[in-house]
C-alpha cells in the first residue's frame, strides 16, 4: 500500500478534525496527538488515519471526559516466577495464547503463559457467541478473511482431539425484500474470493422448508454450509488443559507490569509475582495488547473497544431453528461488523446479536436496555422467539486495530517479540490457523538460541470426563455404580451431577471459583440462572479445596459470594451497636 | 441400572404440593411414590423459617419447616414411598398408555411406571436478567429465595447492606430476616404502584422494622466489576417506564431481588401438557386434571399461590383424582371452559369437567387493586349466574377462592368469572 505523505495525511486530517489534531510518523506508524471533542470522533480520525498506508496508526487523541484506563492488578504478589527461564512466554491466556500453547507443546521448548485473571477465557474469548464463521464476511485480501477460513477447516479434527462438541448447522443469510437478485452474484463472486467452502441459494420455498419458522417476509437465502458453533470458553479451555498436558506452564493472577528491553531484545518481564526471563515472548494480551506492545517500546498500533451485547435465550429455543440465521439490512453494508443474527449453541440454547458499538472500557462488559430494545430485531427472524424466553444477556469487547485487521507478525523493532493483536471477530473461527502461524515465527526465533526439536511425546488427545446428561442410560448407571456423587444432580436447569462438578475441580488447571466451574460444566447456566445450585456449588468447591463455603469468590478476587457467617457479623454488629 | 419400579401414582416434587398429593393418592388407594430431587422432604418451605403457615390447613401458626414435617409425616403415614436426592431426567408415555420415568439417584438409574402423574414441581425466581436489569455484573446479586437459602440453611451473610428490589412476599420476609441478622437494608423498591406482597407482610416485615418501602421506582444500573458497589435508582411512571432524570445513586454491597416466580414445567411441556399464558402453568379441570390424560399438576406449577395451604389443598384434589384416574375405568371428560372475565388476571381451573363429580374450587386474582369494592360472579353460558360474592377490596397479590356450588353443568358452553367494581355503599347496603 502507497505511504501518503505525513504534510498531506496531516492536511486531510485537520481539514475533517480540526487544526488541533497533531498527526506524526513515528519510526512508520502514524502516531496523533491532540484533542477531539468525542469518542466517536477519535475513532473517527482512526479509521481515516489507517487508510494512509502507515505500518499502523497509535491514536492518543484526547477526549474531554475520557481518562487513560489503568491495568487492573491482580492483589496477588509472591515471587513464584522471580528468577525463572522460559524459552516461550506468552502473554494472555485466551483462545489465541491457549491455542498457541498448545501448538508450541509439540516442540521441546519451555512455555509459559502469563494470565492476569483467575482463570482462561475471561474476556474477548469468552464472551462471544461461539460461531465459527465461513469466512464470507471478511473482506477480500485481508489476514481476517484467510485466517478465517484455514481456520474454520481446522476446528472441527482439532474439537475431536481436545473432546469438546463442534456443530456445523450451516448460516443462512435470509434476503429481505426483492434484492436477491442484484445481491446474489455480488455474494457468489466474494464467498469465490474468499475461497469459502460451498455456498448454496436456497428458494423461498425451500427456505421456508427446512426453516418452517423462519420470518414470513423473506426472499430466499444465500447458504453457507461451513459455518459451525462451539462453546468458546470450554475450547479455550481444553487447548490450555491439553496444552498443561504436554508441560506448558500457566500462571493465573499473573499480570505482566513491565519489560525490560535490552539490545534489541525483551530481556526480562516483571510480574506482581516476580520477574524472569524468556527467549521469545509473544503478545496475545487481547484488548491490552497495545499496551503490552508499548511495554517492550514497539506500541505501532493503537487498540480501540467494540462492545457487542448478545442475549441467551431458554435451552428449549434451539429446537425451533437449524441453521444460524441473519437477516441483514441494506444499511448495514457499510458497517464494521456483520450485523448480527441469530446463532445456536452447540447445547441448544439460541443467541441474538451482536450489537457492535465503539466505547472506551478495555474490560467494561455493562449492558444497557437501549442494546436491548436493537436486539430484539433478531427475534423476529424466527417467528417462534420472543423477549420472554430470554433468560440472560452479556457483553464482549472486540480489541480492534484502526485498520480492522488482525495483527499478526513478529515485532520489526524488538528481535524476540511476537505480536497476535487486534484478534476482532472472526477471531475464534482463525485461532487455530493463526497459532499454527504464530508457532512457526517462534520456533524461527527460537533457533536463533537452541536447537528446538519436535517433543517425542506429544499427547494430541485431551482425557474428558463423562457429561452425564449426554450419556445413553446405560452408561450413565454404570457410571453412576462407579461413583455415585454422578447421580446427584445439583444444576436441575442444565442437569450437571455433583461428580462432574468435582471433576472440573480436578483437572491440571482447576479454578475455584463459582464462574469457572459454571464455564466448565454448565452449572448455573441454565434458566433460573445458578438460583438454586449456587449453594451447592459453593459447597462442592469448599469440600474439595478445604475452604469455608462463604470464601468461594464468584470469579476471582475481590468477588466475594458471602460477607461471612451470620452468627459471627451478628455479634460483631452488636458489639459495634454497645 | 437398577431394577424398574412400578406404581398407580408417581408425584414429581415433594413439596407441600407434591407431599399432600401422595396423602391424597394414598388415601383413595393407590400406590404412590414421591420423587424428590433434594435431600429432604419439604420444598422451599424448608428454608421458611417464619411463621404464618398452616392456618387454614392445620388451623395453627406453623413455621414453614413444622407445615413441611406435617405433611411429610402424613404422607408417609398414609404409606407414601419416597425417593429422595432423585431427579427425573426424562418423562414420556408408552405404548401402554403408562408413564416411563427415568429417575437419576446415588443409587443409579431406575426405571418408575407409573398409571399417572401429578406434576408439583413448583416454581422458580424470576432472575435480574430476566427483570432486564442492566450495568455491571459483580458478585452480590442475589434472587431472594437464594439469600433466603444462604442465611437460613447455609448460616452465611450474603452482604452487609443490602437493597431490595421488588416488594414479592419473599423480599419483604427477606428485608427483615436480613435487619435481623445485622444486615443494614437500605429499602425496598417496587417498580409498581402498589406492594406486591401480601398486606400482612408489608405491615409485619416493613413497617414493623422501619424498612422503606419505595413505590414506583426501580434499580436502573448496578455498579462494582468484583462485588456490588452500588445501585441506581430511577422512578418510574404509570406505564412503569423509567423516569429521565430521576436516577439516584445507592452505595450497597448486595442487590435482592424479588421480582416473581414463574412456574416451572419443563417436564409438562416435554410430555405435551398445554399451558396458559397467563399462569404458566398447564391448563387443568377441577381435578387438577391436564389436558393430557393422566398427568395432573398441583401448587406452585400451576399458578403461583400465596398460602402453602391452599397450594396443599390443591395437591390432595390432585392426588385423589390421579388415584381415581389410575385405579378406575376410563372416563369420559366433558370439558367446559371457565373463562376469566376483564380485569381478572386469571382464573383456575380453564375448564369444569362437567361429568366429575368432583366441586369446582376455583381460584383467581384481579389485576389491578380494586380497593373500592368488587362484585365476582360465577355466571354459566346457559345456566346464567351461579354464585355471585361482594368483597370489600381486590389485590392482585391476593389470591380468592371461591367454591363453586355443585350442580349439572353439562348443557354450558362455558362458564365465566366476572368482575364488576361496585360501590362501598351497594356492600353495606
Amino acid at each position: 500500500m502507497l505511504v501518503i505523505p505525513i504534510a498531506k495525511a496531516t492536511k486531510k486530517l485537520r481539514e475533517r478534525f480540526g487544526a488541533s489534531l497533531e498527526p506524526r510518523d513515528d519510526r512508520g506508524s502514524l502516531l496523533l496527538e491532540g484533542t477531539v471533542p468525542s469518542w466517536d470522533a477519535k475513532i473517527e480520525a482512526g479509521w481515516a488515519a489507517a487508510r494512509f498506508g502507515y505500518h499502523g496508526v497509535v491514536n492518543d487523541l484526547m477526549v474531554p471526559g475520557v481518562c487513560d484506563e489503568a491495568l487492573e492488578q491482580p492483589p496477588l504478589r509472591d515471587g513464584a516466577l522471580e528468577g525463572a527461564y522460559f524459552d516461550v512466554a506468552i502473554v494472555g491466556g485466551g483462545v489465541i495464547g491457549a491455542a498457541l500453547a498448545r501448538e508450541l507443546a509439540r516442540w521441546e521448548l519451555s512455555v509459559l503463559v502469563l494470565e492476569k485473571e483467575y482463570d482462561l477465557a475471561v474476556h474477548t474469548s469468552g464472551r462471544n457467541d461461539g460461531m465459527i464463521h465461513d469466512g464470507f464476511a471478511a473482506s477480500p485480501g485481508t489476514k481476517k478473511a484467510a485466517y478465517n477460513v484455514r481456520g474454520n477447516r481446522l476446528w472441527e479434527p482439532l474439537c475431536r482431539e481436545l473432546g469438546i462438541e463442534f456443530k456445523r448447522p450451516g448460516s443462512l443469510v435470509i434476503f429481505r425484500g426483492r434484492t436477491s437478485a442484484i445481491a446474489y452474484p455480488l455474494m457468489v463472486a466474494r464467498a469465490k474470493e474468499n475461497a469459502v467452502d460451498g455456498w448454496e441459494y436456497w428458494s423461498r420455498a425451500r427456505l421456508r422448508a427446512e426453516e418452517p419458522n423462519v420470518h414470513p417476509d423473506q426472499h430466499g437465502a444465500f447458504f453457507l454450509p461451513s459455518a459451525g458453533v462451539l462453546s468458546p470458553y470450554k475450547a479455550t479451555i481444553a487447548l490450555a488443559e491439553n496444552a498443561a498436558a504436554n508441560g506448558v506452564r500457566f500462571s493465573f493472577d499473573t499480570c505482566l507490569l513491565s519489560m525490560g528491553v535490552e539490545g534489541g531484545r525483551v530481556a526480562s518481564l516483571r510480574t506482581n509475582r516476580g520477574e524472569f526471563r524468556a527467549g521469545v515472548v509473544v503478545n496475545a494480551a487481547g484488548n491490552w495488547a497495545d499496551v503490552v506492545a508499548g511495554m517492550a517500546g514497539d506500541r505501532f498500533f493503537s487498540l480501540h473497544q467494540r462492545c457487542g451485547t448478545e442475549l441467551i435465550l431458554d435451552i428449549n429455543t434451539g429446537a425451533t431453528q437449524r441453521h444460524i440465521m441473519s437477516m441483514p439490512s441494506l444499511l448495514q453494508v457499510r458497517s464494521k461488523t456483520k450485523g448480527g443474527g441469530l446463532v445456536l449453541t452447540p447445547e441448544g440454547n439460541v443467541l441474538a446479536g451482536p450489537t457492535a458499538r465503539e466505547r472506551p472500557g478495555r474490560e467494561d462488559y455493562s449492558t444497557s436496555a437501549a442494546e436491548l430494545r436493537e436486539l430484539e430485531r433478531h427475534l423476529k427472524i424466527n417467528t417462534k422467539l420472543s423477549l420472554s424466553q430470554v433468560i440472560s444477556y452479556f457483553a464482549g469487547v472486540r480489541p480492534c486495530s484502526y485498520e480492522e485487521d488482525f495483527i499478526i507478525e513478529k515485532s520489526r523493532r524488538v528481535a524476540n517479540l511476537v505480536h497476535a493483536a487486534g484478534i476482532q471477530s472472526p477471531g475464534l473461527a482463525s485461532a487455530p490457523a493463526i497459532a499454527a502461524d504464530l508457532a512457526a515465527m517462534v520456533v524461527d526465533i527460537a533457533a536463533g538460541f537452541k536447537a528446538v526439536r519436535l517433543r517425542a511425546r506429544w499427547m494430541p488427545h485431551r482425557g474428558t470426563k463423562p457429561e452425564l446428561r449426554r450419556l445413553p442410560l446405560e452408561e450413565r448407571a454404570q457410571a453412576i455404580a462407579r461413583d455415585g456423587s454422578y447421580g446427584r444432580i445439583v444444576c436441575r436447569c442444565e442437569e450437571v451431577s455433583e461428580g462432574e462438578v468435582r471433576d472440573s475441580l480436578r483437572t491440571l488447571l482447576p479454578v475455584y471459583s463459582l464462574d469457572a466451574v459454571k464455564r466448565r460444566t454448565r452449572a448455573g447456566m441454565g434458566r433460573c440462572h445458578g438460583a438454586f445450585c449456587t449453594p451447592r456449588v459453593m459447597e462442592i468447591i469448599a469440600s474439595e479445596t478445604g475452604m469455608e463455603p462463604c470464601a468461594v469468590s464468584k470469579k476471582g478476587p475481590g468477588s466475594y459470594l458471602c460477607a461471612g457467617k451470620t452468627k459471627e457479623h451478628k455479634a460483631q454488629a452488636a458489639e459495634a451497636r454497645s | 441400572m437398577t431394577a424398574d419400579l412400578t406404581m398407580d401414582v408417581v408425584v414429581l416434587g415433594g413439596g407441600p404440593a407434591g407431599l399432600a398429593a401422595a396423602s391424597g393418592a394414598r388415601a383413595a388407594g393407590a400406590s404412590t411414590l414421591v420423587v424428590e430431587r433434594e435431600e429432604r422432604l419439604g420444598g422451599i418451605l424448608k428454608q421458611c423459617v417464619h411463621d404464618g403457615f398452616g392456618l387454614l390447613r392445620f388451623k395453627e401458626r406453623l413455621s414453614g419447616p413444622e407445615y413441611a414435617l406435617r405433611e411429610a409425616a402424613r404422607a408417609m403415614a398414609a404409606g407414601a414411598q419416597m425417593l429422595l436426592e432423585a431427579f427425573v431426567t426424562r418423562a414420556e408415555r408408552g405404548a401402554d398408555g403408562r408413564f416411563s420415568l427415568d429417575c437419576v439417584s446415588r443409587e443409579g438409574v431406575r426405571r418408575v411406571k407409573a398409571k399417572a402423574l401429578v406434576l408439583a414441581t413448583g416454581c422458580r425466581e424470576r432472575t435480574d436478567r430476566q427483570a432486564f436489569i442492566h450495568g455491571d455484573r459483580p458478585a452480590g446479586i442475589f434472587t431472594a429465595g437464594l439469600a433466603q437459602y444462604l442465611v437460613n440453611v447455609q448460616g452465611l451473610l450474603p452482604g452487609k447492606r443490602a437493597v431490595i428490589l421488588g416488594s414479592g412476599d419473599i423480599g419483604l420476609i427477606m428485608a427483615r430476616r436480613l435487619v435481623l441478622e445485622g444486615v443494614e437494608v437500605e429499602g425496598v423498591y417496587e417498580i409498581k404502584g402498589e406492594p406486591s406482597g401480601l398486606t400482612r407482610n408489608v405491615h409485619q416485615c416493613l413497617e414493623n422494622y422501619g424498612i422503606a418501602l419505595s413505590l414506583c421506582s426501580t434499580v436502573s444500573e448496578v455498579r462494582g466489576r468484583r462485588r456490588v458497589e452500588g445501585v441506581t435508582i430511577a422512578r418510574t411512571d404509570a406505564r412503569q417506564r423509567m423516569v429521565a432524570g430521576s436516577e439516584q445513586a445507592i452505595a450497597c454491597d448486595t442487590l435482592i431481588l424479588s421480582v416473581g416466580l414463574i412456574p416451572e414445567n419443563e417436564l409438562a411441556l416435554s410430555l405435551g401438557v398445554p399451558l396458559d399464558s397467563a399462569t404458566k402453568g398447564p391448563r387443568l379441570d377441577q381435578n387438577m386434571h391436564t389436558l393430557v390424560d393422566g398427568v395432573f399438576a398441583c401448587g406452585n406449577a400451576v399458578q403461583v399461590s400465596d398460602l402453602a395451604d391452599y397450594v396443599s389443598e390443591s395437591g390432595e384434589i390432585a392426588g385423589r383424582a390421579a388415584a381415581a384416574f389410575a385405579l378406575g375405568p376410563l372416563r369420559e371428560r366433558v370439558l367446559v371452559p371457565l373463562k376469566a372475565g376483564p380485569g381478572l388476571l386469571y382464573a383456575v381451573p380453564q375448564f369444569v369437567d362437567a361429568a366429575s363429580p368432583t366441586p369446582v374450587v376455583t381460584y383467581f386474582r384481579s389485576n389491578s387493586s380494586l380497593l373500592e369494592g368488587a362484585r365476582v360472579t360465577i355466571r354459566g353460558s346457559a345456566c346464567g349466574a351461579i354464585l355471585s360474592r361482594a368483597y370489600l377490596a381486590l389485590r392482585p397479590p391476593e389470591m380468592e377462592r371461591l367454591v363453586v356450588p355443585e350442580r349439572d353443568y353439562t348443557g354450558e358452553s362455558s362458564i365465566f368469572v366476572e368482575l364488576e367494581r361496585e360501590e362501598r355503599e351497594a356492600i353495606h347496603g
